[in-house]
């Protein structure tokens, strides 16, 4: 699954092209640079970040200049760190020198700084990706990599295998999906979630927008929903072979009727059920809790 | 012919894809969830096949002659029961005849798994169930797991990825216990359906992995 990306138009402008077209270089970092490498790259609204590294936590943080600032940190010389900029897009990979290096040798770190208006492609197999204020769409790619997200919109698509996916004051459409991460979702501003993830627990605490849908699945593991006495949505939560704890006032859904071989199931409505949230596991546990 | 219900409606379904849309086939999506549903998957793996296209990865034509064969031999797709399923496979034959075929199946694989559940979609399910409607997909992910048992990768890597397979297959083995318990419980089958679709997945992404290596 990959995110909505936003064409790149070439810049039409000689003006335009003046300013981007020196950025239109391979640089690669060689040993002589040392472990520490910084580029700078002009951009214009809406700049597209591609980052690829197998290895290391990538840091991506939003600020003011209509400029991208890469600074990598490399464990050892035999991982080379390359930045292209084509047009307005910036692609920031790291490759591994031909060696039998151990996977800590071929480790590189991260910091970047970008428009807010940015959209991401991050790619990154063991580390951490963590981004913070970035307000354009994202797709974040790991294996056992960590993904911690604050304050971003657009719409978010995060696939792990069995890393965790963080989630902090988060808007827009988020799709997530993982088979043994953990997903946590707090003080939430988002319209649409949709997060699977097999064996891992998901947590949800936010604000249920009118229309917007929520759909949390597990296997195994908690789904934990927190709401608050306003919230207003219709739910559905149905555990196969688990539980379904309820602290919620529903009123019995009037278009839903019992489910053939569910162990728990539980429907109703919330105020006047203006959200929709679906909760579904198959042997987990589901808890449906008052927020604090 | 005009169209008024599924069984119509399925037997203009390659023309739809391809484009051909008549006023009375819009008028019964608009109001049939299920077909809908059956065409929102079918645009999916048109879509998947597109960008393969321009990722140039590439399937193994082995592949989906074997799943085809397996899938109308065993039970989850009857072209004589379902005329309109070989329509289905010629479009689907075609939207990948224009995608280069030199390499290695990552999408492709995933994109077989979900045309075989987009074929056996829950409607069809409910009415064909038989305790050997998965065996074809879960044997072509098998054959697909052998292949890659040599696949080179970070072995942190590749530890995670045969750990979170076991963990799939695991769910595999618990759903498919479920659904011969009570073989009339869709939810089960859907979470068995999901978990063969989450196993090619994985599996995909081993072998783009063996690809890039």
């Amino acid at each position: 699954m990959t995110a909505q990306t936003q064409p790149v138009g070439i810049p039409r402008s000689w003006k335009t092209a003046s300013v981007l077209l020196p950025g239109l270089v391979l640089m690669s970092a060689g040993p002589a640079l040392g472990d520490r490498i910084e580029r700078h790259f002009k951009v214009e609204s809406h700049p597209i970040v591609t980052i690829h590294n197998p290895t290391g936590t990538v840091t991506v943080r939003a600020w003011t200049k209509a400029e991208v600032l890469v600074i990598a940190k490399r464990a050892t010389d035999r991982v080379e760190v390359d930045t292209e900029q084509n047009a307005n897009r910036v692609e920031i990979s790291t490759r591994q020198i031909p060696d039998n290096a151990s996977p800590n040798d071929l480790r590189a770190d991260f910091e970047i700084s970008v428009p807010e208006d940015t959209e991401l492609q991050i790619h990154d197999d063991s580390g951490g990706v963590n981004v913070s204020n970035v307000l354009g769409d994202m797709n974040v790619e790991t294996i056992g990599a960590e993904v911690a997200l604050e304050d971003t919109a657009g719409f978010l698509n995060v696939n792990t295998v069995d890393g965790g996916f963080q989630c902090s004051r988060c808007a827009g459409r988020i799709e997530a999906h993982s088979i043994s991460g953990n997903f946590r979702f707090a003080e939430m501003r988002s319209y649409h979630v949709h997060a699977q993830t097999s064996e891992g627990n998901i947590f949800f605490s936010g604000e249920f927008f009118p229309s917007g849908i929520y759909q949390l699945k597990n296997y195994s593991g908690v789904i934990e929903v927190r709401f608050q006495p306003g919230d207003s949505f219709d739910i559905s939560a149905t555990s196969l072979k688990g539980k379904v704890n309820n602290e919620a006032k529903l009123t019995p859904s009037s278009h839903h009727h019992s489910v053939r071989g569910v162990g728990n199931a539980l429907f109703g409505s919330m105020n006047t059920g203006r959200a929709k949230v679906e909760l579904s596991s198959f042997d987990g546990t589901i808890n449906i809790l008052k927020r604090d | 012919m005009s169209v008024a219900n599924c069984s119509q409606f399925l037997n203009q379904l390659e023309q739809w894809m391809e484009g051909q849309r008549p006023a009375d086939a819009q008028s019964h999506l608009r109001s049939c969830p299920t077909c809908q549903g059956l065409v929102e998957d079918l645009s999916s793996i048109e879509q998947t096949a597109l960008s393969m296209g321009a990722t140039e990865t590439a399937p193994p034509d082995r592949l989906w002659a074997s799943l085809r064969a397996q899938l109308e031999q065993e039970g989850i797709i009857r072209t004589e029961a379902h005329g309109w399923i070989p329509g289905v496979i010629h479009w689907f034959d075609g939207v990948f005849s224009a995608v280069p075929r030199p390499a290695l199946a990552g999408a492709y694989l995933v994109a077989l798994v979900g045309i075989s559940l987009a074929l056996a979609g829950p409607g069809y399910r409910r009415s064909n169930w038989n305790d050997n409607a998965t065996r074809p997909l879960s044997a072509q992910l098998e054959a697909e797991q052998d292949t890659l048992a040599g696949v080179p990768s970070d072995p942190a890597v590749t530890a995670s990825l045969e750990k979170n397979l076991a963990i799939v297959d695991n769910y595999i083995a618990l759903c498919e216990k479920s659904v011969q318990e009570d073989p009339e419980n869709e939810i089960a089958r859907d979470y068995l359906y999901g978990a063969y679709q989450q196993k090619a997945e994985l599996l995909a992404e081993m072998s783009e992995r063996g690809a890039g290596q």
